[in-house]
Parts: C-alpha cells; sequence; structure tokens
C-alpha cells in the first residue's frame, strides 16, 4: 500500500510548517486571502454543506450498529473529517467536544514519527483514549482513518463514542475510584488496532478479556470503524468531482474562515474587556471503602476564570490561581480543556457559518502548569474530569453571557452548564451474566435559565448540546433495576427572575440480582458549583443518595399499600423513610460502599442549573403554573419569591397579585435592613482572614492556590490588605 | 439587512415577547445596529438624564454623568467609577449558616457553610438584588466585568467616546 504524502514534504514536515505559517501570519496555514471563496462563493459554500452531511449521515449510520444505549438513545458520538495535519474540517452534531480531542490525537501521531513506525497507510485503523494524547477521559474513546486519494494522504476521518464500560477500578466510564491512571481501565494509546478496513482480531480480544460488557465498546468500534470508512469514501468521491489541487486549497480554506468568522462573531456579539468568574468544587471521600489515603480525603477546589475579549475579536481564557492536580479521577489534560472550550464556543457563538477547528484557532487557554488544568504528571487520573471541566465552563458561559448582555444581545445570554452526577454499576445483571455500565440518563439535567426566560428542564448538558436522558424502558433492558419513578425535582433550578432548569430524581427498585455495585461520580455536595447569574442564585448543591437496603417494598405491592417514588421535599426526612420499611441510608458525595440486591431501592438526583436576575422580579402567574406542576414548591414560591398563591375553585394554585405586591415590598425592605455596607462587612471579614479562622479544607485550598499562584497572592493580599503567605503557609520561604 | 424595532427590542429585554418570535430572532442573523436601539430602549426605562454608555447587568449601567463616567443602578444610585468594582459600594447580605441559606433552600439539601457562603449585592438604595457570589469564606469579592469602554466605542462601533 502507498504512504506518500501530498507534498514533497513528509506529514511532520507539513504539521511544522503549517504551524509555523499561523506564527508568522496569524493565518491558519499562512492563508492570507479566501481566493477559492472569493472566486465562486456558492461552490465553497456547497462543498462545505456536503462535507457536513457527510458527517451527520456517517454519525446516524453509525448509531445503528452500536449496541450502547448510550450511543443508540443518547447520542454519546460525534465524527469529523480533518486535514492531512489534523485540524478538522467539518463535523457532525453529538459530543463535540471530542472534535479538537481528535485533532490532538492525531498530530500526536505524526509529531511521534508514525509515518515511519508505525506508518499510516491506507485501509489503517488508529485509537487512542488517553487523555495525555488527545481525549477527555477514559470511555471516550475515539478511531481515525487516513484518507488517501490516488496515493496521496489527503485528509483523515475520526469518530468518538463514550464507552459505558471501560474496565476500570470501578465498574462504568467515569471511574470514581480511580486516584491514578493505573485504575482507570483499558488504554489504548494512539495505536493502530487495524490494516485494511478491519479490526484486528487480537485487539478485540484483548477489549473481550478487560472490560465487563465488550458489547458495547466492540460495537461501538464497529460503529465508528463504518462511519469513518462512509466519511472517507464520501471525500474521496468529493475530490474526484473537484480535483485534488482544489480539495487541498478548500478544505484549508474552509478553517481559515472559520477562524476568521469566529473573530467577527465575537467583534458582533460581545464587548472587550476582562471578565471574572469562579466557581468551586468539593470532595468527600473520608471514610468511604475503596480510596487510597494518597492526599486528602476531602478537599475544596476554586476554579477562578479571567478571560479578556481583545478588540481584534481574540478570547482569552485564564485559569490562573486554581488549584493543584490530585491523587483523584477529576483531573484534566489540555486536550479535555480544549474540547471544552470548543464544544461551548460551537453552541454559543457558531450558530452559523462554518463549524471547525478554526473557531478554537481565534481562542487561547492559559493553564497554568501543575494544576488540574494542565498535570505536570502525566500519571494523573482524569477519569472524571468532567466534574471540574463542567463547572468550569459553566463559568465560561456566564462571562461570556455577560459580554452578550453588554452588547445587547440579551436572547444570547445564558448562565450555563452545569456538574451533574453520573451513576456508574456493574455486577451480576438480570439475566445471571456478569455487567457493567454507565447510566447516560444524566445527559438531560436542567440548564441555566437565559436572560429572558427560565432554563430548560431535565433537557441539557453541556457535553452534547443534543441532550436526551433515553427511554426508560432501554435502561431497563440493560441493568437490574426497575424505575419505580422519574420525576420533576422541585426547586432544583437556581431561583431568580428566570429560574434556572430543573432537574429530575430516578427511584430504582434494584431486581434479579444478588451482586450490583452501584457507584456515583461527579457528586460536589458541600458548596454550589452550578451558579447564578446578575442576582440568580445558584442550582442547589448536589443532593444526597439515598438509599434502602432490605426494603420491604414487595409487601407494601402486595398489600396494595402505597410506595414512595421520589425522596419528596422535606429535607430531613424523606418519602421513602415515610413509607418503606427497611434499612434506610443516606449518603453524601461519590456512592461507594457494599453491592446491593434485590429488594433494595435506591435513588439519585441530577443537578438544575443557577437563575438569572433578582428573585422579586419573578413572575407570579407564571410561578403559580410551577407550583402546579411540580416544579417549584409553595414554600418557595412564597418563601424565596415572595409569591402568595391561592387557590382557585379547583383547587389549583393562583397568583394573589395585591398580597405578592405587598409580600414582595415588605421583603425588599427586610433586605436593605440587614444588609450592611460592603466596605464594613470587608472590615470585619479581614479579622477572620488574618486569623485564618476557616475550615481545614479551606485553608489547604488557600495554601495550595498561594503557593501556586503569584497573581492569587498578591489579589487576595491586596483585596484584604494581609500577607497572604504568612498566613496561609507561615513558615515557608518567600 | 435583519432589524428589529426599539418596541420589539424592548419586549425581548422584559421577557414579553412571544416565544415563536423570539425563537425567531435567536435563529436569524444577527441586527447590527442592535447596540444603539437596546441603550435607547434603557435609557427609555430609566428615570434619570445621564447618557448610557454600556448596560453591565440586569439593572446596572455605565453612563455619562457630566465629567465622569460611573455604574448607576436603574434606580438611579450611583456606585461610582465604572472602572473600579461597583460591589464595593453595595451593601451586602451574606448567608453562612444553615438557617440563613436555608432561608432560599427550603426543600433541598444544603451545600456545608464552612465551605461555602452566598454573598447578596444590593443596592442601597433601591433592594434590587445585582448579583450573587457563591464563595467559599475569605473569598475576595470579584471584579465581574472591566470592559474596555473606549476600545469597544472607537474600534468596534466606530463612534469614539468623547474625552472626558
Amino acid at each position: 500500500m502507498l504512504d506518500k504524502p501530498a507534498s514533497a514534504l513528509r506529514l511532520r514536515e507539513r504539521l511544522l510548517d503549517s504551524e509555523r505559517l499561523m506564527e508568522e501570519t496569524g493565518c491558519y496555514d499562512g492563508i492570507t486571502e479566501l481566493t477559492l471563496r472569493n472566486q465562486d462563493p456558492l461552490k465553497f459554500e456547497t462543498l462545505h454543506t456536503k462535507l457536513r452531511a457527510y458527517c451527520v449521515s456517517a454519525r446516524e449510520m453509525a448509531r445503528r450498529i452500536s449496541a450502547s444505549p448510550g450511543v443508540r438513545e443518547v447520542g454519546e458520538m460525534v465524527v469529523a473529517i480533518y486535514t492531512p495535519e489534523g485540524d478538522a474540517i467539518a463535523l457532525s452534531n453529538g459530543i463535540m467536544v471530542h472534535v479538537h480531542t481528535m485533532s490532538r490525537f492525531i498530530k500526536w501521531m505524526i509529531k511521534n514519527g508514525y509515518e515511519d513506525n508505525p506508518r499510516i497507510r491506507e485501509g489503517d485503523i488508529f485509537a487512542n483514549n488517553d487523555a495525555f494524547i488527545g481525549t477527555v477521559q477514559v470511555p471516550d474513546v475515539m478511531d481515525v482513518v487516513p484518507i488517501f486519494h490516488e496515493g496521496t494522504l489527503v485528509g483523515w476521518a475520526g469518530a468518538v463514542c463514550h464507552e459505558l464500560e471501560a474496565g476500570g477500578i470501578t465498574p462504568g466510564g467515569d471511574v470514581c475510584l480511580a486516584q491514578e491512571r493505573f485504575t482507570e481501565g483499558l488504554f489504548v494509546c494512539a495505536e493502530k488496532i487495524g490494516e485494511n478496513d478491519e479490526i484486528r482480531r487480537d485487539y478485540v480480544i484483548r477489549c473481550e478479556r478487560n472490560l465487563r460488557m465488550p458489547i458495547y465498546w466492540v460495537l461501538d468500534e464497529k460503529a465508528k470503524v463504518a462511519s469513518c470508512i462512509d466519511m472517507r469514501e464520501s471525500v474521496k468521491q468529493l475530490i474526484s468531482e473537484i480535483g485534488l489541487d482544489y480539495w487541498m486549497k478548500v478544505s484549508k480554506e474552509f478553517i481559515e474562515e472559520g477562524r476568521r468568522a469566529q473573530l467577527a462573531r465575537t467583534r458582533q456579539l460581545t464587548v472587550p474587556g476582562i471578565y471574572r468568574g469562579h466557581t468551586f468544587y468539593g470532595h468527600v471521600t473520608a471514610g468511604k471503602p475503596g480510596f487510597q489515603l494518597l492526599g486528602d480525603p476531602d478537599w475544596l477546589y476554586n476554579i477562578p476564570i479571567e478571560m479578556e475579549i481583545t478588540t481584534d475579536g481574540k478570547i482569552t481564557m485564564d485559569f490562573e490561581g486554581t488549584q493543584p492536580w490530585g491523587y483523584h479521577s477529576m483531573n484534566c489534560t489540555p486536550a479535555g480543556m480544549d474540547g471544552g472550550m470548543f464544544v461551548t464556543l460551537t453552541q454559543h457563538m457558531n450558530f452559523e457559518g462554518l463549524v471547525n477547528d478554526g473557531a478554537w484557532m481565534a481562542t487561547e487557554l492559559k493553564l497554568p502548569h501543575g494544576t488540574w488544568t494542565n498535570p505536570d504528571n502525566e500519571m494523573v487520573a482524569t477519569a472524571t474530569s468532567w466534574a471540574l471541566l463542567l463547572p468550569a465552563y459553566g463559568v465560561f458561559q456566564r462571562l461570556l453571557s455577560r459580554s452578550f448582555i453588554a452588547r445587547g444581545f440579551v436572547e444570547e445570554a445564558f448562565v450555563g452548564q452545569v456538574n451533574s452526577p453520573m451513576i456508574e454499576m456493574g455486577g451480576e445483571s438480570q439475566y445471571g451474566t456478569p455487567f457493567g455500565m454507565a447510566h447516560f440518563e444524566c445527559a438531560a439535567a436542567g440548564s441555566g435559565a437565559l436572560a429572558i426566560k427560565d432554563g430548560l428542564d431535565t433537557a441539557y448538558v453541556g457535553w452534547n448540546p443534543e441532550s436526551d436522558m433515553g427511554n426508560i424502558e432501554v435502561w431497563e433492558q440493560s441493568m437490574p433495576m426497575v424505575y419505580i419513578g422519574r420525576s420533576i425535582v422541585p426547586n432544583s433550578g437556581g431561583a431568580g427572575k428566570y429560574r434556572g432548569g430543573c432537574s429530575f430524581v430516578s427511584t430504582w427498585l434494584i431486581n434479579k440480582t444478588s451482586h450490583l455495585r452501584i457507584h456515583t461520580s461527579e457528586h460536589s455536595s458541600r458548596v454550589f458549583d452550578n451558579g447564578g447569574m446578575c442576582g440568580g442564585y445558584p442550582a442547589p448543591t448536589c443532593q444526597k443518595h439515598r438509599a434502602v437496603r432490605n426494603s420491604d417494598i414487595h409487601e407494601l405491592a402486595a398489600k396494595g399499600e402505597p410506595l414512595a417514588h421520589a425522596p419528596g421535599i422535606d429535607p430531613h426526612v424523606s418519602d421513602y423513610e415515610r413509607n418503606i420499611g427497611g434499612d434506610h441510608v443516606v449518603v453524601e458525595g461519590p456512592y461507594i460502599t457494599a453491592p446491593h440486591k434485590s429488594g433494595d431501592i435506591f435513588s439519585h438526583s441530577y443537578n438544575g442549573g443557577g437563575g438569572y436576575g433578582d428573585v422579586l422580579e419573578r413572575d407570579p402567574i407564571k410561578t403559580a403554573w410551577d407550583v402546579e406542576n411540580g416544579f417549584l414548591t409553595r414554600q418557595a414560591a412564597e418563601q424565596v419569591f415572595g409569591i402568595v398563591l391561592k387557590d382557585d375553585e379547583d383547587g389549583y394554585p393562583i397568583a394573589d397579585i395585591d398580597a405578592t405586591v405587598e409580600r414582595r415590598a415588605a421583603m425588599r425592605k427586610e433586605r436593605l435592613a440587614k444588609a450592611v455596607p460592603v466596605v464594613d462587612w470587608i472590615a470585619k471579614e479581614r479579622g477572620r482572614v488574618e486569623k485564618a479562622d476557616f475550615a481545614p479544607e479551606v485553608k489547604k485550598m488557600y495554601a495550595s492556590a498561594i503557593k501556586l499562584s503569584p497573581r492569587f497572592t498578591s489579589e487576595f493580599s491586596e483585596f484584604w490588605n494581609v500577607d497572604a503567605r504568612s498566613i496561609f503557609m507561615p513558615g515557608a520561604k518567600p | 439587512m435583519t432589524s428589529y424595532s426599539k418596541e420589539v427590542l424592548g419586549d425581548l429585554a422584559a421577557g414579553k415577547l412571544p416565544w415563536p418570535q423570539t425563537r425567531r430572532i435567536m435563529s436569524a442573523y444577527k441586527d447590527d445596529d442592535r447596540f444603539f436601539k437596546m441603550v435607547a430602549v434603557y435609557q427609555d426605562r430609566v428615570a434619570w438624564k445621564d447618557s448610557i454608555l454600556l448596560p453591565v447587568s440586569d439593572h446596572l449601567f455605565i453612563c455619562q454623568s457630566g465629567d465622569e463616567r460611573i455604574t448607576r443602578c436603574e434606580c438611579g444610585h450611583s456606585f461610582g467609577d465604572y472602572r473600579k468594582n461597583w460591589k464595593l459600594k453595595a451593601a451586602i447580605n451574606v448567608r453562612n449558616t444553615e438557617e440563613a441559606l436555608r432561608e432560599i433552600y427550603p426543600n433541598s439539601d444544603l451545600p456545608d457553610a464552612e465551605w461555602m457562603e452566598i454573598r447578596e449585592f444590593i443596592c442601597p438604595q433601591c433592594g434590587t438584588l445585582h448579583e450573587v457570589e457563591a464563595a467559599a469564606p475569605g473569598y475576595p469579592i470579584v471584579h465581574d466585568f472591566e470592559p474596555d469602554l473606549e476600545g469597544f466605542y472607537r474600534e468596534w462601533l466606530g463612534k469614539p467616546l468623547q474625552q472626558t
């Protein structure tokens, strides 16, 4: 087979040349003029639309090959077409976070001498799920195939599926117990897994021997390879129509056009300046079985973000001041951070024109070395990096949204994506066979509010704009649990003039198994990690897990007694405790316990989004509808929003407008009476700061940020007029 | 060229535009004359005479007040020089106890008040809640937005601000 490159230069040299040209000219691949676009814009646009159609069609076809409900039902897949150097030209819908992570994977192979060994030939299939090479986490397994045209390498086709089982220390894909790379699961590190369009049998055997549920991974591999071959053949056909020279030029002009479009959109939609925000993540593992004491079991991370928009339209995000990587599964790599940026941009700003790697090139990420965003140790685990990525990019969305508000585009302002916990499980299935699976109904949390309306209820996650919780019946086919409830969680959106979208809670009866391990990840319970905006409150923190071991549900059902289908609205006593007998369990943080068995009950709540605007401006009539439909409780309507409800003649809640006006006026007065001038608060709080009168986890967080970041240290010191180092790192060398 | 009337934009900003129309605006090409029209909408909304230069939050605006550019609440209260953090001149209510957090989250599990507090930044004149920070105790107050006002007007709007 041929592996002749498209030009006299080898791929590696072409890649370095392309990067040099970008550096020198500021334009992708040195393309300072969009010649082909100017010559025939209609042909230019039509060709890109065709490429996008190839991608969308290939993905839809491939989803039918997959056995995984994650891919088939929820759409956890994306495909894209790349230049020979690995820059995305066109992409499908789906988990777009991976369009740029695949780009990193291709470039990594080129830079690491793959042209010589193992060589890049027509029909080859390469796979990767190593985040330090180019993905987010172990379950995000990507396949790419080179596209040759008459012996010349002219591009790549790539596909990613999120695997529901990765063979780690805990079942599922987001391996919450992983504290180092070595417990995350099956790694495929930029490996040639097939030749002549066929996946190697020895690779399949490795998957079959190392995964709890290999059917998902292996059939997803076949789906991905099929989609790549489909795209490859379409591109080859296209090249035969338009000619190789035109293809090689136009594919790069598409990217430069994408870069320019991103800059133009920034100038059109935003206001230049510096934007700041932060979020936090709290991890609680003390006393949980399985965690090695490699670091503090409980910790608090701060994630400050400074975004700069310059007058040339460039967006830079800086994570200076955040925390170091740790012996937990939530670290992220620059590839993952890139991916988060890309998927957020595609949703917020790239809603028209050519969407490709050009958008990413118009931005810059500053990821301090040694932090969780850019670990200086490649042995760290990244299995649940979404736990920190999601709240971080929720902040990015709020920062962008402030710029949209300033520019007058209020309809684009969005309080942002949320971190929401996930369930994984394994053990003995309802069919008596070994199994493992991530339950992907989490792909439908509540969204943050918009600046003109409430957030989406149970319908949004940041990583996949096509968010979908999947059908109950499909999930029940895949796990030894049956649903006894799936319902809206009242008040789960952050309060505000526009409330955050609500989340849902599922309740299951464990069924037909004697050994079901359930684990959860991304569970930040001690802090708010999904903030509000412009006066809106953050969404509630992660709700605790509630389970009943050895329940009497079958006896209750036999007697026709009422059951509990959701935890209810009393935070102190759940409806499970009221209605169901057995050993009741309440667990905070990741759920790591002994296996469950038939007859046990387990419930899991997802997260809602942050609110927008002052609660006292919320529409009373809309609120009555919310109460009637279970999105808000009456208690919250009156206590939080100041909306007085009464019943109509049929017993449905309606707003008492006069009483509401009166109550809100009183609440506003009370608000002012309670508040103190900020300068007075700072003067008082300063005493507490000087004494470091904080919980150990808070003090540790400050000490870590100060150790890593001179800027954080000086800003902290300046704000409180103290010497931050001497307070939080006494005795440390300057 | 897409363009909307001031009335439509006023309803959009107030959340009163019917959803199908809002949806069409979201899906359409953006209107290049939006900024000054939206400023005019806000200008009609406020009772004071200072010219609005930039909206920065739901009810906060940077405006030209004589020779100064200041951040002003919709009610008219001035938070001072727009380059300074307006929050430092606000009133604050901090929720750092279970009882205080429970007032906002009556039916949910709560965060640990030792790890996290809620700071409400309030206009001392009208009591509007302008911003909420969820932060660890001791975390410096964030300066949310420092706009490049001069650069924005000069290079993006093509209408340089008058020197003050």
